[in-house]
């Protein structure tokens, strides 16, 4: 909205009719008490004139004004804050409205931070109860491992163990979900090996793999310089997924490929695949597609943290698939210019 | 003499099991039921390895390892239900040898105690690398398997698979213990995979002129 003279001149309307009204009394007035026509006319005109002055004056300060606050409201990037910052006028209205926005602010940034407090308690409390229910999954699995050394039962514990493998699967990553936004507070940046990464994943997810009989080749040599816990979570999610939409003979390549701009990790695998269609949509918060509907409960929610996590971490995210033939998922590790020249030295 | 291990972990449950894996894959090992005055508790126990949690009960186990480390050498491994990146920088600054996140997997968790034995204790840990049964000699660090004056050499997953049934002679071991097994070990193969090793084994064993040395028996496994 800007400030048209037009708009200006309308918003003073019954001012104008005010005045045009008192200049035909008054020179109904003078007339009738013997001025004549002339003189009334020059009263008039300079009236006029006053009063035109006076709209050009109050228009152009107004103008300013507005349009210093539109400007100054376009530079910050909290513009709540507005009531803080307006151009100071010594006109009443412009006080009292500086005095109720300011309030209206102050209420605004109340709720703000009861907001933002609430979600820091709560993501606190599910990192803390993360944290707790990692000691009963652990006992879980110590039990299992201990108790199938004995035959009788070592076909139950198995399935518990893998029953209890889903449920850290699920924990984790109510656990990254809570973190995915704070990724900086929880970050060391090393040169990490890909090969003991990957190889770690498929190591912990071995029971449902070998399960679903999964072949798996690692071949990663190059290393790259990131966080490998959050990596690990992402290849993670990844195989999940391939073992989930998996065909028959499953089998996964993990490779890594050096190339101009950085390090390709790529997880592999002959699935059945994502549609043409829905490709671009897989990142998407709790897109779960045809595959989701039709296999096992999807939730939409692991490919959508990997890409928030990928952003976050600076790494690059693609995927490519081919209908029933199977999908291939790309995180891009970039090289900065930095590690580069360190490692010609 | 056994490597003793002492586990400080104030969870009675994950206490326990701990100590059974541990002596199952035979360790001597000890545990603190009690907090207070550990590193007199530890002194007297003089283990080769400590695993220690970071939460427990009126102390922090960085604080323990910082005493540990005032004192004396011996390795410590942090096991630890929190996944902060600080956290574990904190254990690797406090002295820690190694850093492991619950919930941690049984053949995981003994294999990082292995890789720092190995590292701290050097020479003295003794590794039985050659195993004979009927004849037939596996060299672990050779890779190689010899009969009288006959060898031939063994891919990884073949000397894996061979290991794994020298180690216990005369029992069977499942298909799936064996593809668990390959698994734990970095080689991730599913079971038709495992039918043409096993083949490619036994057509090695004749060419050195050993000839039914794997017993095979249906539904049970494989055993020599």
């Amino acid at each position: 909205m800007r400030m048209s003279v037009l708009a200006f001149l309308k918003d003073r309307f019954f001012l104008l009719v005010l005045h045009l009204v008192c200049m035909g009394m008054m020179s109904v007035f003078l007339r009738l008490t013997g001025y004549s026509g002339a003189n009334v006319a020059i009263l008039l005109i300079f009236w006029g004139m006053i009063v035109c002055v006076w709209l050009v004056v109050t228009y152009l300060g107004r103008r300013k004004y507005f349009e210093e606050t539109g400007h100054i409201l376009e530079q910050v990037d909290k513009r709540y804050l507005l009531g803080e910052l307006l151009p100071s006028s010594a006109k009443l209205e412009d006080r009292l409205y500086r005095d109720m926005i300011r309030r209206s602010n102050k209420s605004v940034i109340e709720r703000i931070r009861q907001v933002e407090t609430a979600e820091r308690e709560y993501r606190e409390y599910i990192e803390n109860w993360v944290h707790e229910v990692k000691a009963p999954i652990t006992g879980i699995s110590l039990l299992c491992e201990n108790g199938s050394r004995l035959s009788e039962s070592r076909e139950t514990l198995r399935a518990v163990s893998l029953e209890n493998q889903k449920i850290e699967n699920y924990v984790d990553m109510a656990l990254y979900y809570a973190r995915s936004e704070n990724v900086y507070k929880d970050f060391i940046i090393r040169r990490t090996n890909l090969q003991e990464t990957v190889e770690d994943v498929l190591e912990r997810n071995r029971l449902l793999l070998i399960q679903s009989g999964v072949r798996a080749e690692v071949n990663c040599p190059d290393p790259v310089y990131t966080d490998g816990k959050w990596i690990a979570f992402i290849v993670n999610q990844m195989i999940l997924n391939s073992v989930k939409y998996c065909g028959k003979q499953p089998t996964f390549r993990i490779r890594t490929k050096r190339e101009r701009d950085g390090v390709c990790l790529t997880v592999e695998d002959n699935g059945v695949g994502i549609r043409s269609e829905e490709l671009c949509r897989i990142f998407e918060k709790g897109f779960t597609g045809s595959n989701g509907r039709d296999h096992e409960r999807a939730t939409g929610m692991g490919l959508y943290l990997c890409r928030k996590l990928c952003d976050k971490l600076g790494v690059g995210l693609r995927a490519e698939s081919e209908y029933g033939r199977g999908t291939r998922m790309t995180l891009l590790f970039p090289i900065s210019v930095y590690i580069d020249r360190e490692q010609e030295d | 003499m056994a490597v003793k291990i002492l586990i400080i972990e104030d969870e009675a449950v994950i206490r326990r099991e701990l100590k059974i894996l541990l002596e199952n894959a035979m360790y001597e090992a000890a545990a603190l039921t009690e907090f207070h005055h550990i590193l007199q508790q530890i002194t007297e126990q003089s283990p080769d390895l400590i695993l220690l949690d970071i939460n427990l009960p009126g102390c922090s186990g960085f604080d323990v390892c910082t005493q540990i480390r005032g004192e004396m050498g011996v390795p410590v491994i942090f096991l630890t239900s929190r996944t902060d990146s600080m956290d574990e920088l904190n254990g690797i600054l406090k002295g820690g040898d190694d850093y492991i996140t619950k919930p941690y997997q049984a053949p995981i968790l003994l294999a990082r105690i292995g890789a720092v034995l190995k590292r701290t204790m050097g020479g003295r840990l003794k590794e039985q690398t050659q195993f004979v049964h009927k004849d037939v000699r596996l060299d672990i660090a050779g890779c190689v398997l010899t009969c009288r004056n006959k060898q031939t050499e063994l891919t990884k997953a073949e000397m894996k698979i061979l290991y794994r049934l020298f180690r216990q002679p005369g029992e069977y071991v499942s298909r799936t213990n064996l593809i668990e097994y390959l698994w734990e070990n970095k080689i991730f193969i599913d079971d038709n995979t495992l039918s043409v090793h096993m083949t490619r084994i036994r057509e090695k064993l004749k060419a050195i002129g050993v000839h039914e040395l794997i017993v095979t028996k249906r539904g049970l496994g494989y055993r020599i």
